[in-house]
């Protein structure tokens, strides 16, 4: 039963022009992961570089200075950035010199730009920030995270923001991050996690639009009177449509996942997944590694895309219009983000933080100060979206078992 | 084996599209004549368990159909109206996804669907897509379906509905085959369809049963005879508002027409045998327009 609801998706031409479109928004999103604006090499001349080798030289000069961010290291890198600053070349007014003084920099590149987000203000970011340092002020290098966090809640728009309880929730996760981080190069990780946005938003609505068919389909072609008339017609056959749809998002997810991860991350390494992902989100309050973070993505995804997928074959099953279900994840997409982009109200922003489009761009919600208090305890939207969407996702598939069965042809 | 029928009854907000039926059918062929919007389709989804009755119950064996769920189906084979299908599927395909849904075991399946493709004569076309079959292979495949799981009870919604007179003929000699040791209740509204083998025929107006019998039993049950007479152009028009007419044809002499009577209409009119025909038309003769032609 499983094979046929499964072909019967599979021979649809529309449903094939899907499979190509998903391989081609793969392959999109893997080169543009790879050719990532800021993956590129400046050689010794001052040319720039892109593509494999150009990241795969940038991995090598950065991996150089893999590491913990010891108070001697970020001092060693202030000096070296001074260094470089003062010769002749940084400071010529010629292009090509620049860049010249540039390529000798690239191996401290990923630090400095933590170094600059340390030393800017909490809403601010200052690429020459690094340049009016001194080797002294790599002692508040750590401390500044907490001290910036500090000033920025007590800010007059952030006093009724966050409640007692949430401020004392940010100050003590960002105590909470061990410190001094370890580095290495993770700029891989920045332009995989950026592109598989785009990846899991596509696979959310192209998945939506495969599943969309697998109940109305049988009313649309009239062929829910001998489905209804079957012995399993009523129970194993709607197992196996429920199934169907379960199998397709999972298997399709999965492998176009792990196939843009392989293609990526197998161009442009895997190093740098047991740093603290504050290396790239520095003031995210979450203290896990790139690596979890990779895991949270994956996960937080599929449970999206599994989500919205089984609210699609809902609206399918109980309106028997492919049309309205199609719509469901596109909807459920585009409106939050508008609404986020228009809204004002802290009421409106609490409840668009919690939609299922989150679990879609989980790598701007880790950058996110979004809590929520949950009988006096305050926790991430984060964990809060794992949750509701996995029960409610659990939830839905008996939900649409009942409907589905329980349906009339007249 | 037993299917009953008890006051059954369906309604669509004011309309009640099937009302108070009660009938208990056994082994044969019934053939339920009705013009369109009689019911017939109601009644049968409810026999299919694709409709709950708004009042009433269908027993079988004595059980409610709807408790007895996947047991019941399991003995039923339905051909619907509108017979609807997947489109890219070949007819294999097809055949074997409803033999799965019917709960034949693969290997069962297999062997069950190469026997019913040569049954309905679409062996040579087992591969081709369903999508690129006339409406007459479509039919074979649907009764082909419908027969899967050896059904006790087969019920066929309208099976020639669209169907040119050679394909009609070609299943109901099918349908003759299959009602061997099993019931079989078909609907149509054409009563040649059901005349010859048919055990016995349901009349169904306005959603009830409004006679039923063996065809030779009901044709003996009409309160009025049939007149065959010859009028002219000029009389025919009085003639055909006055009484019922089963049939006219114009001839040398003027216009022959068949008319069903209590009494001797002309008299040169001479009495004929009735058929199963003059029965419907009997029934059925003011609402039998060109919609509902009786042939």
């Amino acid at each position: 039963m499983l094979f046929y609801e499964v072909k019967k998706i599979f021979s649809r031409v529309v449903n094939k022009v899907v499979l190509v479109l998903l391989a081609i928004v793969l392959l999109f999103a893997s080169v543009m992961a790879i050719r990532e604006n800021e993956n590129y090499w400046v050689n010794e001349t001052g040319e720039s570089e892109y593509g494999i080798h150009a990241v795969r030289k940038l991995a090598k000069a950065q991996h150089e200075w893999a590491g913990t961010l010891t108070e001697q290291c970020i001092a060693e890198v202030i000096q070296e950035n001074a260094r470089i600053r003062n010769t002749p070349e940084a400071q010529s007014e010629d292009i090509q010199q620049q860049n010249i003084a540039y390529s000798w920099r690239q191996g401290i590149e990923g630090i400095r730009d933590v170094i600059n987000s340390s030393f800017c203000a909490f809403q601010e970011y200052d690429y020459y920030k690094a340049d009016t340092l001194t080797a002294a002020d790599a002692a508040d290098f750590y401390s500044n995270r907490t001290a910036h966090l500090e000033e920025w809640l007590s800010n007059e728009e952030n006093t009724d923001r966050y409640s007692d309880a949430e401020k004392q929730f940010l100050l003590e996760q960002y105590q909470k991050m061990e410190i001094p981080l370890k580095y290495d190069f993770v700029r891989n990780w920045d332009s995989f996690f950026q592109w598989s946005v785009t990846i899991q938003m596509f696979l959310a609505m192209l998945l939506g639009f495969l599943v969309s068919g697998i109940f109305s389909g049988e009313a649309q072609t009239k062929a829910d009177a001998v489905f209804y008339a079957a012995q399993y017609g009523r129970s194993k056959g709607v197992r196996a449509k429920v199934l169907a749809g379960f199998c397709i998002v999972t298997v399709l997810y999965w492998v176009v996942f792990l196939l843009y991860t392989l293609f990526v991350l197998g161009c442009t390494g895997f190093i740098g997944a047991d740093c603290m992902i504050q290396i790239m989100h520095w003031k995210s309050f979450y203290n896990i590694t790139i690596g979890q973070e990779y895991l949270l993505l994956a996960v937080g995804g599929y449970i999206g895309c599994l989500f919205l997928s089984a609210l699609t074959m809902l609206v399918s099953a109980k309106t028997n219009s492919t049309v309205l279900a199609v719509l469901v994840p596109f909807v459920a997409i585009f409106i939050p983000n508008f609404i986020y982009n228009q809204s004002t109200s802290l009421l409106a922003d609490k409840i668009v933080g919690l939609l299922p489009d989150q679990l879609l761009q989980l790598n701007s919600v880790l950058c996110r100060f979004s809590l929520y208090s949950i009988g006096g305890t305050v926790v991430g939207s984060i964990s809060i979206l794992f949750v509701l969407y996995t029960v409610l996702t659990l939830v839905l598939q008996p939900v649409l078992y009942t409907v589905f069965r329980k349906k009339e042809v007249r | 084996m037993e299917l009953k029928l008890a006051q059954l009854t369906k309604t669509f907000g004011d309309m009640t599209a099937v009302d108070a039926v009660s009938y208990t059918m056994r082994n044969g062929v019934y053939g339920l004549l009705g013009v369109n919007g009689a019911g017939k389709t109601t009644l049968m989804r409810m026999i299919c368990t694709l409709m709950k009755p708004t009042d009433g119950v269908i027993t079988w064996n004595g059980r409610d159909i709807w408790s007895l769920d996947g047991e019941y189906r399991r003995v039923l084979g339905y051909l619907p109206q509108e017979f609807g299908f997947y489109p890219d599927f070949s007819a294999e395909e097809y055949l074997l996804y409803i033999a799965s849904i019917k709960g034949l075991r693969p290997a069962v399946a297999k062997q069950r669907v190469n026997e019913l493709l040569h049954t309905v004569g679409m062996e040579q076309v087992r591969k081709k897509k369903m999508k690129k079959f006339s409406g007459g292979m479509k039919r074979r495949i649907g009764i082909a379906q419908a027969m899967l799981n050896d059904p006790q009870i087969l019920i066929l919604d309208e099976p020639t509905a669209g169907l040119d007179p050679n394909e009609r003929i070609r299943f109901r000699n099918l349908i003759s085959e299959l009602s061997e040791q099993r019931l079989v209740l078909l609907s149509t509204h054409i009563v040649s369809d059901v005349e010859y083998i048919a055990n016995d025929i349901l009349l169904m107006k306005e959603g009830r049963i409004a006679c039923s019998g063996a065809p030779q039993q009901l044709i003996a049950d009409m309160p009025i005879h049939v007149w065959r007479c010859t009028v002219t152009k000029q009389e025919e028009a009085a003639y055909t508002r006055q009484y019922k007419i089963a049939n006219m044809k114009l001839t040398v002499g003027g216009t022959e027409l068949r008319i069903l009577s209590e009494q001797q209409p002309c008299a040169q009119a001479v009495q004929e045998a009735a058929t199963l025909e003059d029965v419907f038309l009997y029934h059925f003769g003011e609402t039998g327009g060109e919609n509902n032609a009786v042939l």
